[in-house]
């Protein structure tokens, strides 16, 4: 399973990243299972905005899962979606984050309470069961999101997997795919 | 019952952001656990991070649960709880001791909209007070009072817009200062405006501010200078006057009084044509610019041209959203479907879509004495004496009678409205409530205004009691179900004031109960099933299309005139002209700002500070909470020239400062703002220090309390300078 991300059409609002957090009961803090990371280049009167849309790609070789000590993170067998076992997890005032250190993309989160374990998005499992996709995609007031298995992503939105913001990893292969934002998709001033 | 299946009742999002969406709200054990949104079929109604921060505004550990006394001083936020009885006996006997004291004058009804509903809006009170012998309010909307004065003298209504998805056929939208991505405006709006991107529509902004919806959706940005938008519109006109591209059959057959604009645009009038390079020099956008956005958008048939209400909040604003119509007029762009009639483009609770049931409580209309004493002066809700425009009611209570004002001015009641924080200069508002002898203010949450109060009536919210809502510009209802039972001992203010009008020996308040009213005004908006209107929330009126306003006056003007003296669009406006003011002039004019670039203030005070809505709240509402403060910290943006020549560097502390206050918070710096700019948004909950600087980044400490002559709220008309700290 991947995820879709149409940059294009991203306003910055966040509405991904509230819902997420009411979903999953995640307080406002340092664990942020969907961030969004604003970008802004160039200079006045060019500039260039984009915002990317970052939660856990479910990487085809999880880095994470590797660097874990305690074996707490796995690929699941068939949808692929990575999920971390907290009961396993050895938190973060034992091994530091491993994790962490090791995605390319900080997908593994930890909440401002004591000792830590690591928690991250799993890509709303508990709604594909009932047959719903995730509720960042579901949230998204410009529908510039999308989940499922990616090859189907794929076929419908094309085969781009990096956008600014999110440099594709080959060492871990990220479910990714994206419409990519560029100056001639967005704008700037050409009166200049 | 612990342990019950968890419930999802489908409700509607109404707080005061500019959408109204639809949230599947989850209740287990009587208390909500999580929220979803609209996942029928297209347009879904999805709510934005506003709406989805639900339970954190339920369960804000500020909501205020218990009728509260003030025992410090005001403002330092000092209460103790006590009862309803107490405190509607406090409050009762209160307004009936200042009406018997000193008359019913001296009582200030202080609302705001706060959230929308048709029962609970702040008619409530207008009932009360004006049955209990009178009270005077206010005149001016300060979101958009120039965008009403405006509509009403050119198009003789204040319902001008489209439904949202007429923009998908429009082949150019000019966003003029219009960010709907922050204010939404109708939901899905920018869900619209990205479909109509991807059709190819060319999207151009101009604001000082390179703002999220430019950012996201515009191939050409425009920066302009604060406060001049209406010398560039009608330099547009000139171009397209000079070009010889005016719609000449629409002129003709539609509108009145276009040779007395082409005179004033040429140059006949006062031997000054307003061509491009002069507006260059008001408004720092090249000539070539102007004019070839003014050739674009004649040519572009059928264009929206998206006339934001953050420029009408300027001193004479009220001309920029006259020059805006009349541009929209001139291109035949008027009725027309794709197109936009160019007037305010935020319609959700004022105009807009024209609803048989506005907000309006359903309750009998009183008259309130106190307007029976009114002498209108002829601007569309305005100037209505002894009615106090809301900028200066703060200078009306510290002066009273001695300054001119029809009376001394005792005691406020406060309702849906952050007073303290929504109106301009801060300071002097302070000032104003601590000199009042009785403060009662109806609020949720421990606001910046409810610290002055001297007796807090805890109000519920939208999901815990019935109403509908009218849903904007897109022309659909939504039903609020009651999902939770009222937190603590708050309630709605519907049973607030019934309760109140009691004790104050009213006893025709309300003899139909709510459930009734509900029922009616659901009637009345010919919503045919109640029972399935409340299950789904959602009702949308038939309708063959996008609903495009003044589509019956261009298609059979015989049988449909404007509602206006001619009937027809007024360019040239007879009552405006009767009104015989230089400074609203009958045809629109650009009328320089005060505290603009050329003000002897911007020596000392060189920045222009723009005061913008911002994303995570709505006006006030949200700035406390949690899951939305943490994505977007407030800051002041500035550009990085302005930054660089005070030794300025992100996310450094500055003040921000002027004659009037100060306010510190952290800079900003950044390549999307013109120099010489400032942007600092609304709403951030004011927090003064001992020595009354403001901490929040609350920028109405520095805005000025003198409105424009049309009686718009000049928020965006503010010099300032800011320093590192």
């Amino acid at each position: 399973m991947g995820f879709y991300f149409d940059q294009t059409r991203c306003v910055g609002c966040f509405t991904c990243c509230v819902a997420c957090k009411d979903w999953h009961d995640v307080p406002a803090g340092p664990a942020n299972w969907m961030r969004i990371a604003c970008l802004e280049q160039g200079e006045y009167p060019n500039p260039f905005v984009a915002y990317a849309a970052v939660p856990c790609y479910h990487c085809a070789q999880p880095a994470c899962a590797d660097a874990c000590p305690a074996g707490a993170i796995s690929k699941r067998e068939g949808d692929g979606i990575v999920v971390v076992d907290r009961g396993e997890c050895l938190g973060e005032s034992v091994c530091g984050g491993l994790c962490r250190e090791a995605c390319p993309y900080d997908a593994p989160q930890f909440g401002a309470e004591e000792d830590p374990r690591m928690q991250k998005c799993d890509l709303c499992l508990d709604r594909w069961r009932e047959g719903k996709r995730p509720i960042c995609v579901d949230a998204c007031p410009t529908r510039a999101l999308d989940a499922g298995p990616l090859e189907e992503l794929r076929a419908r939105y094309g085969p781009q997997r990096e956008c600014p913001g999110l440099s594709w990893s080959e060492k871990t292969g990220p479910s990714v795919v994206v419409r990519p934002k560029t100056r001639n998709s967005s704008g700037g001033a050409p009166w200049k | 019952m612990t342990g019950r299946k968890e419930e999802v009742v489908t409700t509607m999002c109404a707080s005061h952001c500019g959408g109204n969406c639809l949230l599947k709200v989850h209740v287990r054990d009587g208390v909500i656990t999580r929220v979803e949104t609209d996942d029928g079929p297209e347009p879904q109604l999805r709510a934005c991070q506003r709406g989805r921060a639900l339970r954190q505004r339920v369960y804000d550990p500020g909501r205020i649960l218990h009728p509260l006394k003030r025992v410090g001083e005001r403002g330092e936020g000092r209460f103790e709880q006590i009862s309803w009885d107490e405190a509607l006996d406090t409050v009762a006997s209160q307004l009936k001791r200042v009406r018997e004291t000193y008359g019913p004058i001296s009582i200030l009804y202080l609302p705001m909209a706060g959230d929308l509903g048709v029962l609970h809006s702040v008619m409530v009170g207008h009932r009360l007070l004006a049955l209990a012998g009178g009270y005077t309010t206010w005149w001016g909307a300060t979101s958009f009072q120039a965008g009403l004065m405006s509509e009403y003298y050119t198009f003789g209504t204040i319902c001008c817009s489209n439904s949202r998805d007429s923009l998908l056929h429009s082949r150019l939208i000019i966003a003029w200062g219009w960010d709907p991505a922050k204010t939404i405006q109708g939901t899905n709006t920018t869900w619209y405006l990205a479909r109509a991107k991807e059709a190819g529509t060319k999207i151009v902004a101009v604001d000082p501010f390179y703002n999220e919806t430019a950012a996201a959706f515009a191939r050409e940005w425009i920066p302009i200078r604060p406060g001049t938008d209406a010398a560039m519109l009608i330099a547009m006109a000139y171009v397209i006057v000079e070009k010889d591209l005016q719609d000449r059959a629409f002129l003709d057959r539609y509108t009145v009084g276009f040779a007395r604009f082409r005179d004033y645009v040429l140059g006949v009038e006062d031997g000054l044509p307003k061509t491009p390079a002069w507006a260059e020099a008001i408004t720092g956008v090249p000539a070539s610019t102007i004019e070839r956005l003014a050739v674009e958008y004649a040519l572009a048939k059928p264009a929206a041209l998206m006339a934001g209400i953050g420029p009408g909040r300027t001193a004479f604003g009220e001309q920029y959203h006259r020059a805006a119509s009349v541009l929209a007029t001139m291109t035949g762009n008027v009725g027309v479907l794709g197109g936009d009639a160019g007037g305010r483009a935020w319609v959700s609770v004022v105009g807009g879509y024209p609803y048989r049931v506005g907000l309006g409580s359903g309750l009998p209309f009183a008259r309130n004495p106190i307007d029976d004493l009114a002498t209108w002066d002829g601007v569309f809700l305005g100037k209505m004496h002894p009615r106090i425009h809301y900028a200066k009611m703060a200078d009306a209570i510290l002066k009273g009678r001695a300054g001119g004002y029809p009376a001394d001015y005792k005691l406020a009641l406060i309702v849906n409205c952050n007073y303290v924080n929504a109106l301009p200069n801060t300071n002097k508002t302070v000032r104003a409530l601590k000199s009042l002898e009785f403060i009662a203010d109806v609020e949720q949450h421990m606001t910046a205004t409810a610290r002055y109060a001297d007796i807090i009536l805890p109000s519920s919210t939208y999901v815990e009691r019935e109403d509908i809502v009218p849903g904007a510009v897109n022309g659909y209802y939504g039903f609020q179900r009651k999902i939770i039972e009222p937190l603590g001992e708050s309630r709605p203010h519907n049973e607030i004031f019934k309760a109140l009008a009691e004790r104050m020996g009213i006893l025709d308040y309300d003899t139909q109960g709510e459930e009734e009213r509900l029922r009616s005004a659901v009637a009345k908006a010919r919503i045919p099933d109640y029972e399935a209107f409340k299950e789904k929330a959602l009702y949308w009126v038939p309708r063959s299309g996008p609903y495009v306003a003044f589509k019956d006056q261009i298609e059979d003007p015989e049988n449909h005139p404007f509602p206006t003296p001619s009937g027809k669009i007024e360019i040239y406006s007879e009552r405006l002209a009767a009104m015989n003011d230089p400074l609203l002039p009958p045809v629109p004019k650009y009328i320089e700002t005060w505290e603009g670039v050329n003000d002897p203030l911007a020596r000392k005070y060189p920045i222009q500070l723009v005061t913008p809505h911002d994303r995570r709240r709505a006006n006030a509402q949200f700035d406390n909470l949690p899951w939305l403060r943490e994505q977007l910290p407030q800051a002041v943006s500035m550009s990085k020239v302005d930054a660089e020549s005070r030794g300025i560097k992100d996310g450094d502390m500055v003040r921000v400062f002027n004659d009037r206050g100060e306010t510190r918070i952290q800079a900003r710096v950044t390549s999307r703002i013109m120099p010489g700019v400032a942007s600092l948004p609304e709403g951030a909950w004011y927090d003064p220090d001992e020595d009354g600087v403001d901490r929040a980044g609350h920028p109405n400490v520095l805005t000025s309390d003198e409105p424009s002559p049309g009686g718009a709220f000049p928020y965006n008309s503010v010099l300032v300078q800011i320093e590192r700290l």
